[in-house]
């Protein structure tokens, strides 16, 4: 009897929060708009995925055959275009302030001397480094071409020089190294950065729509001296496992189309399986709905949630390890991190997506998932009943009015 | 009436804790929290794996080699392929290192066999990191196995060396030759997170007025001139926010020692620049949108996209031509651009000129709307 009307309650609750998230068009925005917009709007920006053709400038002092090769096996490379010549390293730096270069090539005048004698000779590349991506691109190529144009030479040298003409002429070099990139095989930036941010834009959107529609109670309750005409007298307990299931069986299905269709969409990385990802951002969906609850008890206006809220997005980008890794983060902050569900989630979900793991493989990460969905819960219901008053008041005043 | 006005904006300011909190505490957390956070510079001791099956004097000296950069650390040895891939998996390791059965004998055999590692780009830093270490490896193995050869072959030391390397390509990055990922993330993601809260205060305290209706009392302050009001309600933010995002720079440039190649006033000014635009954007918003829940939302939502859109990482000239002109839209990529050329590069200031005319010219934005923005504010009507 007793567990009939507490189903029944919580059946109240979840009802109620339904009805109260689609007739605000805020709301909506944040659980339906965000989500399913913003995958869309990140990947488009991203998507050329690699940087291709960075224009440099050659200044090419030997002017020789040799030279001339060099220099086209830079052109023809994935990443680096030549773009002109220039006489001398200063007209190079010009094309360079006016954007009109990324790097310079400079190729002393005794290369191909050098290079007949059979000594060393040395290039010099010189980087703009305003963009990682574009250094990276650089850096790659030009370990390529000094592999490349080490072994034609050494072959050449070994055998026009009658050495050893058996083993390194005929093989090449005695031992082969080979680079596999895992989990994002081409290297590319949508590939890389979508998996991770998507799960934190499940997260900020979630909360930002939890706390706005406590923004919306509390100005309800300020409008009726304490009281919410529309809150379900429940206690805390219930309130808080009805509004979670409310909204976590909105963002189930959004999840699904972030993690399986989006990825299709693209061809992002997307080797995991259904069966794996989706028990985990559930857990991450019960964790963050628990977070939200918790912080929403302090909110107390509409729109300050969105003040309060929006910047901590980038905060917990970094934290999250995408872009600086967790074990480079000192004791304190990876503390804080933590205790973000996007945390774990992020962590998860991109190992889950482009390594293919299952997950048991991640399964501490999951477990993380679940304590803090714990933390939270207890934090809401303790936040609800004791800090907030105002909330406890659902019963309606004395009708003396 | 332009004194009352500012002294209205003012005693508005002071009146809630919310725009002390926003205006001062959140951008001067958030400065910490990037520069603490990267305070390393490279994320380096990529934590890896190595599997070796040979367990040769030659494979031992790799595994050494493996061990002493800096790059990355081998926090385990595993026994087979499988159990390293598991361990990249679980995310405990970024990469591994592969010795195949039999290297050494292969290798002076001349039976060619290969060196294998394998970096987990699902995390891009560490995944790099971890590639460029291994590789380093790979290639002085190599190179040791053939030097050893020619040497044994009857060819001096110094002629090996050159046989091996006949080519050198000497990589100069110029500005930050370091390759310190925080000058290059901090640089960009603490102006752009300042921009954002400048984007959301304004927005917030003009509507916020519609929003209680004390926006009549606000224009009547004015005199009924709309753009006196705006000034009273904004220069003592434009104030508040050029003092901390200089006292931001001060701390990059003065304190942290980076790059700064220029005068100082140069980035200085681009600084100021940078919160006055960011002001008239989110007015130019207000007025399409007089209207506290929407103003805010598009102002999170081109703050927030601007760290993607601004091309912080992704250079603009390979986004689609479609999506890049939205990079020239908001103001933090001018801010930006000038600081890779007065900053990074410290190239003279004609070359940025156009980028803080651009920073200018978002001062027109405002003028559009004005007497849009001053009928609703005369009119507030609150629209949940």
């Amino acid at each position: 009897m007793k567990i009939t009307t507490w189903f029944k309650s919580l059946f109240e609750v979840w009802r109620r929060e339904f009805r109260l998230v689609f007739t605000d068009a805020g709301v909506m925005l944040f659980f339906f708009a965000l989500p399913l917009v913003y995958p869309l709007v990140y990947t488009i920006i991203y998507n050329p995925e690699i940087v291709t053709d960075i224009p440099i400038v050659v200044v090419d002092h030997a002017r020789t055959s040799d030279s001339r090769q060099l220099a086209r096996m830079f052109d023809d490379t994935q990443s680096i275009k030549v773009a002109s010549y220039a006489a001398d390293l200063e007209e190079a730096r010009r094309a360079m302030r006016e954007k009109k270069c990324y790097g310079i090539l400079e190729i002393p005048s005794d290369y191909s001397k050098r290079l007949g004698n059979g000594d060393q000779a040395v290039v010099a590349f010189y980087d703009e480094m305003s963009l990682l991506l574009r250094y990276r691109a650089f850096m790659s190529a030009m370990t390529d071409i000094q592999l490349e144009l080490g072994q034609q030479i050494t072959m050449q040298r070994v055998s026009t020089g009658g050495l050893l003409t058996s083993d390194l002429a005929a093989n090449g070099m005695p031992v082969k190294n080979e680079a596999f990139f895992l989990g994002d095989p081409t290297q590319g930036f949508a590939s890389f950065i979508m998996p991770g941010i998507v799960v934190l834009i499940l997260q900020q959107s979630m909360i930002l729509g939890i706390a706005m529609l406590a923004g919306n109670a509390a100005e309800r309750r300020r409008r009726n001296r304490g009281y919410d005409p529309l809150a379900v007298d429940a206690s805390p307990v219930v309130t808080v496992l009805g509004r979670t299931l409310c909204y976590v069986i909105i963002y189930l299905p959004m999840s699904y189309y972030i993690l399986t269709m989006v990825p299709a969409i693209f061809a992002l990385p997307h080797v995991g399986s259904a069966a794996d990802y989706m028990p985990f951002i559930f857990a991450m969906l019960v964790a963050s709905a628990m977070l939200g609850q918790s912080i929403a008890v302090f909110i107390t206006e509409r729109e300050t949630s969105m003040l309060v809220i929006v910047f901590t997005s980038v905060f917990f980008l970094f934290l999250s390890g995408l872009t600086w890794p967790r074990y480079a983060m000192n004791p304190f902050w990876t503390a804080v991190a933590d205790c973000i569900p996007a945390t774990w989630g992020v962590e998860g979900i991109i190992r889950i997506l482009a390594n293919g793991a299952d997950i048991s493989e991640v399964s501490r990460y999951y477990v993380n998932e679940w304590i803090l969905a714990a933390i939270y819960f207890v934090t809401a219901v303790i936040l609800a009943r004791f800090l907030s008053p105002r909330l406890a008041k659902t019963t309606p005043p004395a009708k003396n009015a | 009436m332009i004194g009352a006005s500012l002294r209205r904006g003012i005693k508005t300011l002071a009146s809630r804790k919310i725009y002390i909190v926003m205006m001062v505490i959140v951008p001067l957390v958030s400065a910490f929290f990037f520069l603490n956070l990267m305070n390393e510079g490279l994320p380096l001791k990529v934590p890896s794996g190595m599997v070796d099956l040979d367990r040769s004097s030659m494979s031992r000296s790799v595994a050494r080699n493996l061990r002493a950069t800096e790059l990355i650390e081998i926090s385990g040895e595993y026994d087979n392929f499988n159990d390293a891939l598991d361990k990249v998996r679980g995310g405990e390791i970024f990469g591994f290192f592969y010795i195949p059965r039999d290297f050494q004998k292969d290798a002076l055999a001349g039976r060619t066999p290969t060196l294998s590692y394998y970096s987990n780009m699902t995390v891009f830093v560490p995944g790099t990191l971890s590639f460029k270490g291994f590789k380093t490896i790979a290639v002085t193995t190599m190179g040791g196995v053939v030097k050893t050869t020619l040497v044994s072959a009857g060819i001096g030391d110094d002629t090996a060396g050159s046989l091996l390397q006949p080519v050198v390509v000497q990589d100069h990055p110029m500005g930050n030759p370091w390759t310190n990922y925080s000058i290059y993330l901090s640089n960009s993601f603490i102006p752009c997170t300042l921009a954002l809260l400048v984007m959301l205060v304004t927005a917030f305290s003009i509507c916020h007025e519609i929003k209680t209706g004390s926006s009549v009392q606000w224009v009547a302050t004015a005199g009924g001139r709309m753009w006196i009001a705006l000034i009273g309600k904004l220069l003592p933010q434009t104030a508040v926010f050029s003092a901390v995002g200089i006292a931001m720079q001060g701390i990059l440039y003065g304190f942290l020692h980076f790059p700064l190649n220029n005068h100082p006033m140069h980035i200085i000014t681009a600084m100021i620049l940078l919160v006055i635009a960011c002001q008239a954007f989110a007015v130019g918003v207000c007025e399409i949108v007089p209207n506290l829940r929407l103003s805010l939302s598009i102002c999170s939502l081109t703050g927030i996209l601007s760290f993607s859109i601004a091309a912080f990482s992704f250079p603009v000239p390979q986004m689609y031509g479609a999506v890049g002109i939205f990079s020239y839209i908001v103001p933090i990529r001018y801010y930006f651009l000038i600081y890779i050329d007065q900053a990074l590069n410290g190239i003279p200031i004609y070359f940025s000129r156009y980028y803080y005319a651009a920073l200018l010219g978002f001062l027109l934005l405002p003028a559009v709307g004005l007497n849009r923005l001053k009928r609703h504010a005369l009119n507030p009507v609150y629209v949940p």
